[in-house]
């Protein structure tokens, strides 16, 4: 079947003449395929376009797929020899060399241990490759990448939902943090740390984020006033 | 979890209703029913690879059905293997190598056509998990009487007096047979009458999922901050 931007979209469908840019390329994004002279859809949801020329489909989806360039929270659970393995959700778990931290050499190594928590970005992401994250950036700065402190809580949640509440326009975590104060690090891979005074805090904002994923724009807001003040009045 | 229910029309499919993410733990999941014979699907995926399965080139898909009561027999072995060679060609599994993508089926409810629900809930379980496929599938079943009537969908109560039932199942691009499975006598007339009909049954289905889609971004479009045209 043919559908145009802002259909709904099943596994099968044909883009029906997707715009190209002047010299003629079409940028296609997650679940939009190539096949032989059409766009194929290869997964469900509403297409979307932005620009003149990129194209891909919103889908809901709960397991991660490894996508270069992507920031990610993972577990350190094993070390053989000079690479750590690092388990971000995906089918395969992720390499990250000890060299691909701040300042790191080879007589300087750096302290990370199994059971750690690391936000990491994906430097090699492909079908055929086992991913491969590094916490540095190509300037060889940290930045917010690295290890992250203890004391935290990781939670995972759906990765619509991620995108949904890293968009500039979700207000969720802005209002949050102007009466609690938090620190939060959010993987592309499903995967959220969070880290505040008390348990009450982290719960609270926990249960709101999960809350969020039904929720409408303005409703959002006022989930978040609810938490707040269901906080301070304990 | 996402609703969505069809009311049967005249020598057509009997009511269909349909649940998305009922399971917590597994990437995809539906609860299926058509009339009163109910199927719940799980599926798990793109997922780690046991070193036996591991194929280099592809995903290795493996379908599990597990019946309501006892221990699962040959028959439940073959609605396996229908399972996962209908699902192995709609998924793209060259998309996934050296993964492994499990399709669960736990009957909870029998009441005429179990195969063709249990092909239409694992299809259902694999939108919602959102890998990647090249088409969806609909299986349609129907059944011979002895006065040579064909009936689409037929219950229990229905099959009873049958002297052949088949299990026909659709891609949703060319509609072509994807799997057949059939049981008793007909004459090659009747299975090309037999197969016109559950093709033309097949639409219901791909509309029905198109429905269910429709349903689950609706709820989600009006809040989600991501739309952009």
């Amino acid at each position: 079947m043919e559908v145009n931007v802002g259909d709904v979209v099943l596994p099968g469908d044909v883009i029906q003449a997707p715009n190209t840019n002047d010299k003629g390329k079409l940028i296609l994004g997650p679940g939009l395929c190539r096949h032989m002279d059409e766009v194929l859809i290869t997964t469900s949801g509403v297409l979307r376009k932005k620009g003149r020329n990129v194209y891909w489909v919103d889908s809901h989806r709960k397991r991660y797929v490894p996508v270069k360039g992507d920031t990610v929270v993972g577990v350190v659970v094993n070390r053989s020899g000079d690479t750590f393995k690092v388990d971000i959700g995906s089918s395969e778990q992720a390499s990250l060399s000890y060299l691909a931290f701040e300042g790191a050499t080879k007589k300087n190594r750096p302290d990370v241990q199994i059971g750690d928590i690391v936000f990491a970005k994906l430097l090699e992401a492909s079908r055929d490759l086992e991913p491969e994250l590094v916490c540095v950036d190509s300037y060889g700065k940290k930045g917010k990448l690295g290890v992250l402190p203890e004391g935290g809580f990781i939670f995972t949640c759906s990765l619509n939902l991620i995108r949904k509440i890293l968009n500039p326009k979700c207000q969720m975590l802005k209002i949050l943090g102007s009466e609690i104060p938090y620190d939060i690090a959010v993987g592309m891979n499903g995967k959220l740390w969070l880290k505040t005074k008390s348990i009450k805090e982290t719960i609270a904002i926990v249960n709101a984020i999960l809350t969020a994923e039904h929720l409408q724009h303005h409703e959002i807001a006022s989930l978040c006033d609810d938490v707040i003040n269901a906080l301070k009045g304990m | 979890m996402y609703k969505m229910q069809i009311e049967s029309e005249e020598d057509c499919l009997r009511p269909m209703n349909c649940q998305l993410n009922v399971l917590s733990r597994s990437d995809g999941s539906a609860m299926f029913t058509q009339g009163d014979t109910a199927v719940v699907t799980a599926v798990f995926g793109p997922a780690e690879v046991k070193p036996q399965r591991i194929l280099i080139d592809k995903a290795s898909v493996e379908a599990l059905y597990r019946p309501k009561t006892g221990l699962p027999r040959v028959h439940d072995k073959m609605r396996e293997t229908l399972i996962r060679n209908t699902c192995s060609t709609a998924l793209l599994v060259t998309l996934h190598p050296r993964t492994s993508i499990s399709i669960i089926v736990q009957e909870m409810q029998d009441s005429g056509g179990l195969l063709a629900c249990a092909v239409n809930a694992a299809c259902l379980a694999l939108i919602n998990s959102g890998i990647a496929m090249k088409f969806l599938v609909a299986a349609v079943s129907c059944m011979i009487d002895h006065e040579d009537n064909i009936l689409i969908d037929p219950n229990s109560k229905q099959l009873k007096g049958s002297k052949a039932s088949l299990t026909f199942v659709f891609d949703s691009i060319k509609k072509n047979i994807m799997a057949c499975h059939t049981t008793g006598r007909f004459t090659q007339l009747q299975y090309e009458e037999s197969l016109l009909k559950c093709r033309n049954g097949s639409d219901k289905i791909f509309s029905f999922y198109r429905e269910i889609v429709r349903k689950v971004h609706q709820e989600h479009d009006r809040m989600s901050p991501t739309c952009r045209t």
